[in-house]
């Protein structure tokens, strides 16, 4: 699908994580702030997995030889 | 504690330890005690030890703690008989307000009662056990005597009979006569009857062979059951034994041998008349003895049912008055003016609270004059106070654990809410792992409010503390395990076919070059085509080394921006300029720079050897790099240099890549003197700025009772340059070594990523394929039966254990080790919810 098409998706993804907490726990500013915090954070690890992956095959330098049974 | 700045950013819960103050209290006599109390139930005011040089006699209430003493031993007194008899205590019922005194004369009293009743019970066991041995002796040395009697008889009635028969001239004139006569006289025999315990038997009787040198008589008869010795209440195997004398001395010596083998004697009369009616009043007296008992029995058992329903109350009211007690002797006493002072920590948001409660004391105990509450100014450090639920708890311990934060030091707990658990999922990455996990932790989850009240084991109660943790772990773990495309290690075409494909429809060269890359990239994971492949292990290996130093890296850029947070909190503009920004330059520009390699590399697919362009940057950073560059130079010169054409062309061109290596290199060793040299010089400098004033401003405002202690700490610092210099030589020389030693620490995510998934990779071939293999029901059903023990043990239980631990340590070693102090310690407030998990 693309890389920065699934990166927009993370991103909505996150935007509409950060909502969701703000409509269904809004304790004060602190405490929204942590959860801010904490959600961006899960989104930013959470990307940052799914780009390494995806960057790292998008020009593979060698291919799969396949086992002699297969 | 005075102002601190608020930095740049607004203020997050968690972040930063709760502003506490130092309050003074003086509180007026009459209601000093209620005043505790209240504090006590509200658990926000950490007191201070003012009377610390005194013995724990010379303190004031130190009568009353005594009280209490001996009240909660009568508690322990009691709950250890109702564990005797078998009674557990009741939980807590609903509270009835019993004063001390009270309770401490109702104490006493169900002590002494109690005590009766043992005393009593014990001495009616004693006669019972010892009216059982008598009816015993009285059984078998009657069988002795019986048949000792009827062959006796018999025996006259022979000579009886002989002599009636012979009367002939060879019938002696006068010896058998006087010998029948005299025979009934001669038989002056005493006898002793008793019970010996059957082991020291045989010594008993050789014993009393040579004392009384072979005259006496033993006859012993076993015992079948073993009988209650009524000296030592226990069952012991015995034997009834009757033995023969004649004299007094042969008489004292045995009932001295008696005496010292523990053999009970009982008094015996050879009548078989009296005998019987012995026999019968003795089990006369033994019934009643044991209705007796029974009787006294079910009292005891009535007595300690009342106590066990109000056991626990009454254990909590001596705990909680003990609790008090302790305190109030905390305070220091002001006779004169009938109060005593209090000092002690709290946060400030307790403000409020606190003199609620003094007021709420006041008016209960009828006082006259209201407590005062006063802020006092100290430079002590005061103590950390993270305001946590039930959620946040388990991180927060997990930080603290390696050391409490210093008082409003960034939380490094904040982030690691999420960085702990991912870090351990990219360890652990299986989907069907992860899902055993989180259906693990929802069953602890779900049964909270019942588990959390009731006592687990060790071992348990660290998993439901933890629940919250493993729940977030298994559901990283569950998004990893569908990156790495894991399941059982069994991989799964879900997103998109897989984006490779034979080279040719026959797939000839499949096991020979390989299958090419015809689709588009596999778009989420891992592509399902890898697993089981020839090549699987270079790729993948490939991929999480990359991947661990670029996440390492990430992680410890986070933690030297918080090191940035943190210098903008106290205002230290130091270590903002000559801290923060060379270990950014430095970190950067050696590993930051090894990501974006890393970055390019995969982007444009080029055939650059990392290893070779990081290491030669160090040896040769000058040479041109030939096959091994990345960007493409602006000038010409640079491609018509190039060995094999295998440059591949960026149009993104920044700069020769020798020039670019040749400037990071100089700015990595530019910014290793800059944090070393001049901090020190300027804290110097500011130093003698300071001792230059001689002039300080008196402090208007009220010193703790306790400062005259402290005031030299501050007051006269002592600035040793070459102490400070040391410090941050070493500083330096851990941050620049580290950075290494760091990021190769790192690459411990792929070493276990590996391990997990051959582990699983192994259990599922070799185990459940194997079994499936054979066609056979029985052995299927053995191998799912290893399949899963294997799985639960190995990889659930010890794979979560291993991956939690690295998990721990990268974050406490390197992503610590970038701004945290730690070296703060923990508010520990006076409240009464800790009692009831104490165990006394």
């Amino acid at each position: 699908m693309g890389f920065l098409v699934t990166t927009l998706i993370f991103v909505v993804v996150g935007v509409i994580a950060c909502l969701c907490a703000r409509i269904c726990c809004n304790r004060g500013p602190s405490a929204n702030l942590l959860h801010l915090t904490l959600i961006i954070t899960a989104t930013v690890c959470c990307w940052m997995m799914w780009a390494i992956v995806y960057l790292s095959q998008m020009n593979p330098l060698i291919v799969p030889i396949l086992n002699e049974t297969e | 504690m005075g102002e601190r700045g608020r930095g740049c950013c607004p203020p997050m819960d968690l972040m930063r330890s709760e502003p506490m103050q130092l309050v003074q209290l003086i509180i007026p006599i009459e209601s000093a005690h209620l005043a505790v109390s209240y504090l006590g139930d509200l658990g926000l005011i950490q007191f201070k030890d003012l009377n610390a040089e005194k013995s724990p006699f010379q303190r004031t209430y130190a009568i009353q703690i005594k009280r209490c003493g001996e009240m909660a031993r009568k508690l322990r007194f009691f709950r250890d008989q109702m564990s005797k008899a078998g009674l557990p205590p009741a939980a807590r019922s609903v509270t009835q307000d019993t004063s001390l005194d009270d309770l401490e004369v109702k104490l006493g009293d169900l002590e002494a009662e109690l005590v009766e009743i043992n005393a009593n019970g014990e001495k009616l066991q004693r006669s019972y056990n010892e009216l059982a041995e008598y009816k015993l002796v009285l059984h078998k040395a009657g069988e002795f005597f019986h048949s000792a009697l009827s062959s006796a008889e018999a025996h006259q009635r022979e000579q009886a009979s002989n002599q009636t028969g012979e009367e002939s001239l060879e019938t002696p004139l006068l010896s058998e006569q006087e010998t029948a006569i005299d025979s009934s006289k001669q038989v002056r025999l005493g006898f002793i009857t008793g019970l010996v315990p059957r082991d020291k038997s045989m010594a008993f009787e050789r014993i009393l062979f040579r004392a009384t040198r072979g005259n006496v008589f033993l006859k012993q008869a076993t015992v079948d059951e073993p009988v209650i010795d009524p000296a030592s209440g226990e069952k012991v195997e015995k034997n009834v034994f009757a033995v023969f004398f004649s004299g007094e001395r042969a008489k004292n010596k045995i009932l001295k041998i008696c005496e010292a083998f523990g053999a009970n004697r009982y008094s015996f009369h050879e009548d078989l008349g009296k005998q019987a009616q012995m026999i019968t009043e003795v089990s006369g007296r033994l019934s009643e003895l044991k209705t007796t008992i029974d009787a006294g029995l079910v009292h005891r058992g009535n007595l300690l049912q009342t106590i066990g329903e109000q056991f626990e109350q009454w254990n909590f009211l001596v705990r909680k008055e003990k609790a008090i007690y302790h305190t109030l002797n905390m305070l220091s006493i002001d006779v004169t003016k009938k109060c005593l002072v209090a000092e002690g920590w709290s946060p400030v948001f307790a403000t409020k609270q606190i003199q609620d409660a003094l007021h709420r004391a006041t008016q209960d105990s009828n006082s006259q004059v209201d407590a005062i509450f006063q802020v006092l100014h100290t430079r002590e450090m005061p103590p950390t106070y993270f305001r946590t639920n039930k959620f946040t708890s388990a991180y927060q311990e997990i930080v603290d654990a390696y050391g409490v934060a210093k008082y409003q030091e960034a939380n490094p707990g904040v982030f690691t809410i999420v960085t702990f658990p991912f870090l351990f999922a990219v360890m652990f990455g299986d989907w069907g792992h992860g899902i055993c996990l989180l259906l693990a932790t929802s069953y602890f989850i779900i049964r909270e409010k019942k588990l959390s009240s009731q006592k687990l084991g060790d071992i348990m109660d660290m998993t439901f503390g933890g629940r919250y943790v493993i729940m977030l772990m298994s559901l990283f773990s569950i998004y990893t395990g569908l990156i790495y495309n894991e399941f059982f290690s069994v991989p799964f075409e879900l997103f998109a076919p897989s984006a490779y494909v034979c080279r040719d429809p026959a797939c000839r060269d499949a096991t020979t070059v390989g299958l090419i890359k015809a689709r588009d990239t596999y778009p989420f994971g891992v592509d399902p085509a890898w697993h089981g492949s020839r090549s699987e292990l270079p790729f993948l290996n490939s991929l999480k080394m990359k991947m661990s130093i670029l996440l390492g890296v990430a992680q410890m850029n986070l933690g030297i921006i918080m090191s940035y947070f943190n210098a903008q909190f106290f205002k230290n503009s130091v270590n903002t300029w000559f801290q923060f920004i060379p270990q950014m330059i430095f970190l950067n520009s050696l590993f930051g720079y090894l990501s974006v390699l890393i970055i390019i590399k995969w982007c444009t697919g080029s055939k650059a050897d990392l290893y070779h362009v990081m290491i030669y940057m160090f040896l040769s950073p000058t040479d041109e790099l030939g096959e091994n560059q990345l960007f493409a130079g602006q000038k010409m010169t640079q491609v018509e240099q190039s060995v094999d054409g295998e440059i591949l062309f960026s149009p993104y061109s920044i700069l020769i890549i020798s020039d670019e290596t040749l400037v990071l290199l100089l700015l990595a060793l530019v910014s290793v003197p800059w944090m070393l040299l001049p901090k020190p010089f300027i804290l110097k400098m500011q130093h003698n700025r300071h001792q230059g004033e001689s002039y300080a401003p008196l402090p208007d405002t009220e010193e703790s009772l306790q400062s005259g202690a402290n005031n030299d700490s501050h007051g006269h610092e002592e600035f040793e340059f070459s102490e400070v210099f040391v410090h941050q030589l070493i500083h330096t020389i851990e941050f620049v070594l580290g950075a290494v030693s760091n990021t190769a620490s790192y690459l411990r995510l792929w070493a276990l990523s590996l391990a997990h998934s051959e582990l699983s990779t192994v259990f599922y071939e070799k185990v459940l394929l194997l079994a499936w293999g054979y066609n056979n029901v029985i052995i299927l059903i053995v191998g799912i039966i290893i399949f899963i023990f294997a799985t639960v043990g190995v990889l659930l239980v010890m794979e979560t254990l291993s991956a939690f631990l690295h998990a721990l340590r990268l974050h406490w070693v390197e992503f610590q080790n970038k701004f945290y102090e730690g070296d703060g310690y923990k508010f520990y407030p006076f409240t009464f919810t800790l009692l009831d998990n104490e165990e006394e």
